[in-house]
């Protein structure tokens, strides 16, 4: 059964008001989404996950990894099984976890939208794992650098 | 609706019964936020008991006013002498120990009239959101464990006060994953900001699960056993409320059924053609827009059928946008055909053949500044 109210109805009702919604004064009131399902954080129809039907959330997993959930809309009002985890190993190389996001996301009818959203948040996540380059020291100037010569 | 959908029945261990129920009709009602919130606050005033401030506070002193030429403001002052009261200012809410500014009376309008009506409206459409899982979610529910909204349990595990004991609610709900909701509840206690602490309000914790039973098949022992759980509450279900269904006027409680109050639904509420047993002229109010999937509509055949078809390719030239000749070769040679052998020659880049100009002859500059 899909669900009995539709997305647009339901987005309507929580869009100024849900526990998912962080609203913020700075920056000309900004406003973001908490929702796992949500590949931006923009409280957004399009991003805002837990209202459409259809939607995808990219996580990290364990071991580098990158775990991509999406929604089914067969149980939509079955929470236990509304929602599909795979997992992508961090050994898999960077393309083909990509391919298989992107994949995720468009094949099949399901959210053709979402892939470039999906895949860039797949690419941030990877690039977290990354241990940053040593910043080189700071070059000394003027009559400090003067006196470490001497 | 081709198929009325219908709800699982959960049992004890929170597997399917193997039982169903077709949902009720009033969990096809129009979901309206805005009747629901205004309800709400009308009917959230209904319990509120008056207070005032003591008619006389302020007022118990014989001050008078000095008049003019004494040098001093003309406010009321306390007569008589001795002590550091008197000339002092009185009675005006600007004063040290004077009257408020129009003190609170107890006869204030204190409960709000709602029409039955609107009542009645809303708290169908507060149990029409309770069966929406992302309206759950929005208020904050933690149904990741649920394994269906609406959630009904079977009325056999009430059986015989089987829920008469805290401990064995608790696992009735957990087995049937609304414990995380609880834990949530529990968790989220906190001191209340504000003077609300010293006038009876000291905490304030999230609300869980509403356990919504039939008290003539289920008993009312549930309601013992719940009560000392965090957020729990109980209502029977020919006594539905509101506040509970709609905490805060925020739609999507999070409600566990037994199966005998799931079954009730249909004869308190009856349907939007046949009116309820229960309530005198009642039928259940109807959507006024019968789909509401704004995509479904669009792209229906009715609608693609009536549209013009669009205009040009999915890749459509668009005219009117300049480009850079200076960035833009092709652009630049349209321009100026001269331009591939400019470039081609270096022209460019040549410097001049003249060299650099002669300097200007001293004797020249000697009569220019000549005074």
């Amino acid at each position: 059964m899909a669900s009995q109210v539709s997305a647009d109805l339901v987005w309507e009702i929580v869009r100024s008001n849900n526990s998912f919604l962080v609203k913020r004064k700075a920056s000309g009131g900004v406003q973001f989404s908490r929702d796992s399902l949500n590949l931006t954080n923009k409280n957004s129809r399009k991003w805002a996950g837990f209202v459409n039907d259809k939607a995808i959330g990219v996580a990290p997993a364990d071991k580098e990894g990158v775990k991509v959930l999406s929604k089914k809309t067969s149980a939509s009002n079955k929470p236990t099984s509304s929602i599909s985890e795979t997992v992508y190993s961090g050994g898999k190389s960077a393309r083909k976890t990509y391919v298989a996001v992107a994949n995720q996301a468009a094949k099949s009818n399901y959210r053709a939208d979402l892939r470039e959203a999906a895949v860039a948040r797949a690419s941030a996540i990877r690039h977290s794992y990354k241990t940053p380059k040593p910043s080189p020291e700071p070059k000394l100037r003027g009559p400090k650098a003067k006196k470490a010569a001497e | 609706m081709a198929s009325r959908p219908t709800v699982t029945i959960i049992s004890k261990d929170g597997t399917p019964s193997g039982a169903t129920h077709p949902i009720p009709t009033v969990f096809s009602s129009p979901i309206r936020p805005d009747i629901v919130q205004q309800v709400h606050t009308g009917m959230a005033k209904n319990k509120r008991q008056p207070y005032a401030v003591s008619e006389k506070a302020g007022h118990q002193t014989s001050a008078e006013s000095w008049g003019t030429g004494r040098a001093v403001a003309r406010i009321p002052r306390v007569s008589g002498g001795g002590t550091h009261r008197a000339g002092q200012a009185a009675f005006g809410n600007m004063c040290r120990s004077g009257r408020m500014f129009a003190p609170t009376k107890i006869w204030r309008k204190w409960h709000i009239k709602i029409n039955q009506s609107q009542k009645r409206f809303a708290t169908a459409s507060a149990l029409a959101a309770s069966a929406v899982a992302p309206l759950l979610l929005a208020r904050g529910h933690q149904i990741s464990t649920v394994p269906e909204v609406p959630l009904v349990i079977d009325s056999a595990v009430f059986e015989g006060g089987a829920a008469a004991k805290t401990a064995n609610a608790f696992a009735i709900l957990s087995a049937v994953g609304a414990s995380v909701d609880i834990i949530k509840a529990k968790k989220s206690k906190k001191l209340r900001a504000g003077k609300g602490k010293m006038r009876g309000r000291r905490h304030r914790q999230r609300r869980g699960p509403l356990v919504i039973y039939d008290p003539e098949v289920d008993g009312t022992e549930l309601v013992k056993g719940t009560r000392n759980l965090p957020g729990v509450e109980t209502c029977s279900v020919y006594a539905l409320n509101l506040l509970q269904l709609a905490p805060g006027g925020h739609l999507g409680r999070f409600i566990v059924w037994t199966s005998a109050a799931f079954k009730a639904l249909d004869s308190i509420y009856g349907t939007t053609t046949t009116p309820s047993e229960l309530k005198k002229d009642f039928l259940l109010p109807s959507n006024v827009v019968a789909q509401a999937d704004l995509s479904r509509l669009i792209n229906s055949s009715e609608i693609q059928s009536v549209l013009r078809a669009p205009k040009g390719t999915s890749l459509t030239k668009r005219s009117g946008i300049q480009k850079n000749p200076l960035r833009n070769k092709q652009v630049m040679l349209r321009f100026n055909p001269y331009h591939s052998t400019f470039v081609k020659k270096e022209l460019g880049q040549q410097k001049s053949e003249a060299g650099k100009p002669p300097k200007t002859p001293e004797d020249f500059l000697s009569v220019l500044k000549e005074d």
